[in-house]
């Protein structure tokens, strides 16, 4: 194992030990900030170290990267990988080849983003994480093989690197600890972006390679495409949800309320994160309590890929992205309705509202908005009856940076948090200055072997430590219940594991949610409290 | 995970212990299953909660919502941890031989 300090690009062809092993790392807020208040890292296990690519820094992403079994495997492995880092350089990758190759060739190396990465913080300032690392070790592998210079002089002009099986396998679970949060992308002096050779690195391992995790690919966007939903959510199912929330609505709050479903020609379409059904089904039935408040026109799909907003291709397949982008886009032209407006889900923004806006052909586009400012309108306009006193205990808001940093969403959300909470303080820093919260890119739902020992405690440690920033004053009471606002459903499955992970919950009576369940907690006409933990 | 031997035959895991294959479940697949996941016998109420989750799975392909495996069992969610102290998701859907939840849950 190498020192991390000593540890340069290079390093990634040597061959097969682990490379760094995570020591110390940023420390916790209080009371996490005294020995023995969280779990160590498991033990890497012998099995996995053997099949998989376990030698970067001992954490297992990528299920489907699979060690080879002769040197023929290996060379193909290596052929495969230095094609298609041949292609993305090429006009096939038009859709994002000037923002690479300004991120490629411009880096002045200043290092300011690392300043703004929380991995690289929480890791301990580990030279692994620095967002610029993996750049430079993909600039080695294309100065080696795509220049004169790098052809004919190697080293000497900063082609130094061996390119091997372990240095293709590393630099791909390289790409999976990064967040693509783009917070570096924000504070670079010259407007470069490492998030987009971390994409591009997962590109290449899933269009050239066939490799992406499981999670993600095989029981991610291929189970969308097959099912309707990433969940595995058939048609069948999903309105046998519908009933059943119908019924548990009246029965626990005296409401007759009827999800409105594939009614033609409505003004919106609300597509959720099926994972709200599955595990928070308070969401959709907040924001249908809340719609139907307020008087919208609205209409929920029971259409293949109309009940699942998700698009996981995003982050590391643009075929994929593309495939499912379109036929969301189609259930909505199908319908008739004037616009598609996004639940609380932070990439489904990204993906419909402007990756998908590049991808549909322009005739027959129907606009795609976010569900903040048409909350926040219900709010201003009066069309709800709230009273913030029925939300009395500290809330704190977690951005989903998706829709800050991405869109510019800022304001809504915490206009409508200061009219019904008493006790709403911002973490710091937040807005598009916020921290990721550890599970974007897919990694809330990447548990392989001990890939979730690197999102709690190091990917989502920068989250965790703002948590505790935010309820510093009744941190320690566990009479007073404290609520995390993450209207976003991979945000809020990451924090849910910390919370459980470090226990906050169990002893500290941390809470966390969406925005839309505080929202009908605070309506004057519910008789209950809507929030279970208020009961 | 290692996988299972039950009666000589090998039953593949995944890493977080659940079936490969849902169709290799038995009675006998769920009771080595629950002694991954600490549970020492499968009791009635065990049971009750398996059958469930089976038949839902069986019609609908997908795992039920929490809140409908506890409306329709009659047991709340305490008790539910109580049975299968992993959890609905980990530990009861696990032994009934349902694949592992996918998706943004």
């Amino acid at each position: 194992m190498i020192d991390h300090k000593d540890l340069r690009p290079k390093d990634l062809g040597n061959p097969d030990q682990q490379l760094i092993k995570l020591q110390e790392l940023m420390p916790l807020a209080a009371p996490y900030d005294k020995p023995g208040m969280e779990p160590d890292f498991k033990e890497i296990k012998d099995s996995w170290k053997e099949k998989y690519c376990a030698s970067l820094d001992g954490f297992v992403g990528i299920d489907t990267l699979i060690r080879p079994k002769s040197k023929e495997e290996e060379e193909e492995f290596v052929g495969k990988f230095l094609n298609g880092l041949e292609k993305i350089f090429s006009d096939a990758n038009n859709g994002v080849l000037q923002p690479l190759l300004l991120s490629f060739e411009y880096c002045a190396k200043c290092n300011t983003c690392s300043e703004a990465c929380h991995t690289f913080a929480a890791s301990g300032k580990n030279e692994l994480y620095r967002p610029i690392f993996r750049s430079e070790v993909l600039r080695k592998i294309a100065k080696k093989y795509f220049t004169t210079s790098g052809k004919f002089f190697g080293s000497l002009v900063g082609a130094d690197i061996d390119v091997n099986w372990e240095t293709v396998a590393r630099l791909g679970e390289l790409a999976y600890r990064c967040n693509l949060c783009r917070r570096c992308a924000q504070t670079c002096p010259l407007g470069l972006d490492n998030s987009i050779l971390a994409k591009e690195i997962r590109k290449i391992f899933s269009q050239e390679m066939g490799i992406a995790p499981n999670p993600l690919h095989e029981k991610g966007s291929m189970l969308q495409l097959k099912t309707g939903s990433s969940t595995g959510i058939t048609k069948p199912a999903f309105l046998d949800t519908l009933e059943f929330l119908e019924e548990d609505i009246e029965e626990k709050y005296g409401r007759k309320i009827k999800f409105p479903l594939d009614k033609k020609g409505a003004d919106i379409l609300l597509l959720h994160n099926a994972g709200e059904f599955m595990a928070w089904p308070e969401n959709p039935i907040a924001f249908a309590i809340l719609f139907e408040e307020a008087g919208l026109d609205w209409t929920l799909s029971s259409e293949m890929m109309g009940y699942d907003n998700v698009n996981y291709g995003l982050w590391y397949d643009d075929t994929q992205a593309k495939k499912i982008a379109l036929q969301q886009m189609r259930v909505a032209q199908e319908l008739g309705v004037n616009r598609i407006v996004i639940g609380e889900c932070g990439h489904a923004h990204k993906a419909s509202a402007i990756v998908a806006d590049r991808m549909a052909a322009a005739e027959g586009k129907i606009p795609v908005e976010s569900c903040l400012p048409i909350l926040w309108d219900m709010v201003r306009t009066n069309r709800l009856k709230l009273d913030p006193g029925k939300n009395n205990f500290p809330v704190t808001l977690h951005d989903p940076c998706n829709v800050v940093r991405q869109m510019g969403i800022v304001q809504p959300q915490r206009n409508i948090l200061k009219a019904i909470c008493t006790r709403f303080r911002e973490m710091t820093p937040h807005g598009v200055d916020n921290y990721c919260c550890g599970g974007g890119s897919g990694f809330a739902i990447m548990n392989h072997c001990n890939f979730s020992d690197f999102r709690n405690k190091v990917s989502a440690r920068m989250k965790f430590k703002q948590i505790l920033g935010a309820f510093q004053d009744t941190m320690e009471n566990s009479e007073v219940p404290k609520y995390v606002c993450a209207p976003c459903s991979n945000c809020k499955g990451t924090i849910r594991d910390i919370l459980e992970y470090y226990q906050a919950s169990a002893k500290f009576n941390v809470h966390f949610g969406g925005l839309v369940e505080l929202m009908v907690n605070a309506l004057v006409s519910m008789e209950k409290p809507f929030l279970e933990f208020l009961e | 995970m290692a996988d299972l031997n039950v009666n000589g035959q090998v039953i593949a895991l995944d890493e977080d212990g659940f079936l490969e294959d849902a169709g290799v479940w038995n009675e006998e697949v769920a009771l080595a299953l629950a002694a991954t996941e600490d549970v020492s016998e499968l009791t009635e109420d065990h049971w009750k909660v398996i059958n469930y989750l089976r038949n839902y799975y069986e019609q609908f392909g997908v795992a039920p919502m929490i809140r409908k495996l506890c409306k329709e069992t009659g047991y709340d969610l305490k008790k539910i941890y109580e049975l299968f102290p992993s959890g609905p998701a980990k530990g009861a859907c696990k032994i009934a031989g349902l694949l592992k939840p996918t998706g943004c849950v």
